[in-house]
């Protein structure tokens, strides 16, 4: 982004306005980190398109809800579009758990180059790899357990049941690795426990 | 902080909480603000690893498809109206000048469809008034048609109940006289006429006798008494109760009458 670009936060708070052109500027932007996301959760192309075109059409009636001062536009658009899948996913009920199996093992954050035809700046590619050396900072264990909740959306119930693994040990994980994210995210390196 | 509680705030974060945990942490948060602090967070951390996630740009034409969704939704589409605001007053006084217009053929429209509707319906009231005011003229000369033919079979019946029977007599000096009875047999009672009858002895009087086959002596229907010219019409009901009046006689007996028959047999019929 240039510096007298606009940002993210700013464009967001003209959709909010009805800017049609701050739309189009904010999906330009948005749309490849998004569809990129939502390609990863739902492994499904029509699927990632059906959800993407649905989250921008509540980012549209619902810009006016973003506070700039709690969120970033794009952490706040995550977590619009992330919802949106995951609902998708449970209501895809059978077929989802029927392609579960392979993709729990491809349910991986951060794991290549940016795939044909995305568009990245260098602040998103610079942000994308503090979270992803974030994420190599965690224990293997910590960094699947958050990985998988995040990306396909499963309960601590469905996880500690399909990895057959106890479940205050996938929720004290989960809690650990979140936790120290936050801090690796915010910049701290403290090194403290896990 | 409890690490139950900053486990709730992380499962929360990655939208994983449900029943009595959801609620559990919404309840805390209430009077919490530092978890309330660690909530808000924690979310933005979890949303921020989407930015892990290689980009990857969608179909060409979905941009389209999506503006397009936008402008079809009746609230989205006013409001996507960009920075066009110079045209916004323009746009306005032509929607508004289309939609008078609009409006007002509709309103021609609507007014021909309600001239026509109760034109219509008017006629359909006139039909079915003429078809009731018909229906209603053919049931009345069916009542009435009934009504006669209800008349006449009571007639009929009331004629089939009664029995005329002429009186005969083979005693000269009775031969000019005439009786005829009349016998309702279901009031099991009759009229007798008289005339030109011989006037009777003094101390004797006429008295008419009612023949049933079931009684063994005919039974006493009165005496009859005429006038100077012989004619008589008496009512009478035989004393004791007749199924079978198969004849009546006419006998000449005491004055005052008797109970069993004594004297001659003047008229008998039929």
């Amino acid at each position: 982004m240039s510096p007298n670009e606009i940002t993210e936060e700013e464009l967001l708070q003209r959709v909010a306005r009805g800017d049609s052109r701050a739309f189009d500027e904010l999906y330009d932007r948005l749309s490849p980190r998004l569809y990129g996301l939502l390609r990863q959760m739902l492994h499904d192309e029509r699927d990632a398109q059906d959800v993407l075109q649905d989250g921008f059409v509540q980012l549209w009636d619902h810009a006016s809800s973003y506070d700039p001062s709690r969120a970033k536009a794009f952490t706040w658009a995550v977590m619009i579009f992330r919802n949106k899948a995951i609902d998708r996913m449970r209501a895809l009920g059978r077929r989802t758990r029927l392609v579960e199996a392979a993709s729990l093992e491809h349910a991986t954050l951060g794991d290549g180059d940016s795939l044909p035809g995305a568009d990245e700046d260098v602040q998103t590619r610079e942000r994308a790899e503090i979270v992803r050396s974030a994420l190599q900072q965690l224990p293997a264990e910590q960094r699947k357990l958050v990985e998988l909740a995040f990306l396909k959306g499963l309960t601590h119930h469905t996880i500690s049941e399909t990895l057959d693994m106890p479940l205050g040990t996938v929720k004290t994980n989960i809690r650990r690795g979140l936790m120290r994210l936050r801090e690796l995210l915010k910049g701290g390196r403290d090194g403290g426990a896990i | 902080m409890e690490e139950r509680f900053e486990e709730l705030a992380a499962l929360s974060a990655l939208g994983m909480l449900e029943g009595d945990e959801k609620r559990t942490l919404d309840g805390v948060i209430l009077r919490d603000r530092a978890l309330k602090t660690l909530c808000t967070e924690l979310e933005a951390t979890v949303a921020e690893l989407a930015g892990a996630v290689a980009p990857f740009a969608p179909p060409a034409a979905l941009k389209g498809r999506i503006r397009a969704k936008i402008r079809s939704r009746r609230t989205g589409a006013a409001k996507y109206s960009g920075n066009y605001w110079a045209f916004t007053g323009w746009a306005a006084a032509a929607a508004l000048a289309v939609s008078s217009a609009w409006l007002w053929m509709e309103r021609e429209k609507l007014q021909t469809n309600l001239q026509s509707a109760t034109a219509a319906v008017a006629t359909e009231i006139e039909q079915t008034q003429k078809a009731a005011a018909e229906q209603r003229e053919g049931l009345e000369k069916q009542i009435a048609a009934l009504n006669g033919e209800i008349a006449s079979l009571q007639k009929r019946d009331a004629l089939a109940q009664m029995r005329i029977a002429t009186l005969q007599t083979t005693v000269e000096g009775y031969k000019q006289g005439v009786a005829v009875v009349v016998w309702d047999s279901e009031k099991h009672q009759g009229v007798l006429k008289l005339e030109k009858m011989p006037p009777v002895q003094v101390g004797k009087d006429y008295q008419l006798w009612v023949v049933d086959p079931k009684q063994p002596v005919p039974v006493d229907a009165g005496i009859v008494r005429v006038d100077s010219t012989g004619f008589a019409k008496v009512d009478f009901k035989p004393v004791t109760e007749v199924t079978d009046a198969s004849k009546f006689a006419l006998s000449v007996e005491k004055e005052g009458g008797v109970p069993k028959g004594e004297g001659p047999i003047v008229l008998i019929g039929p």
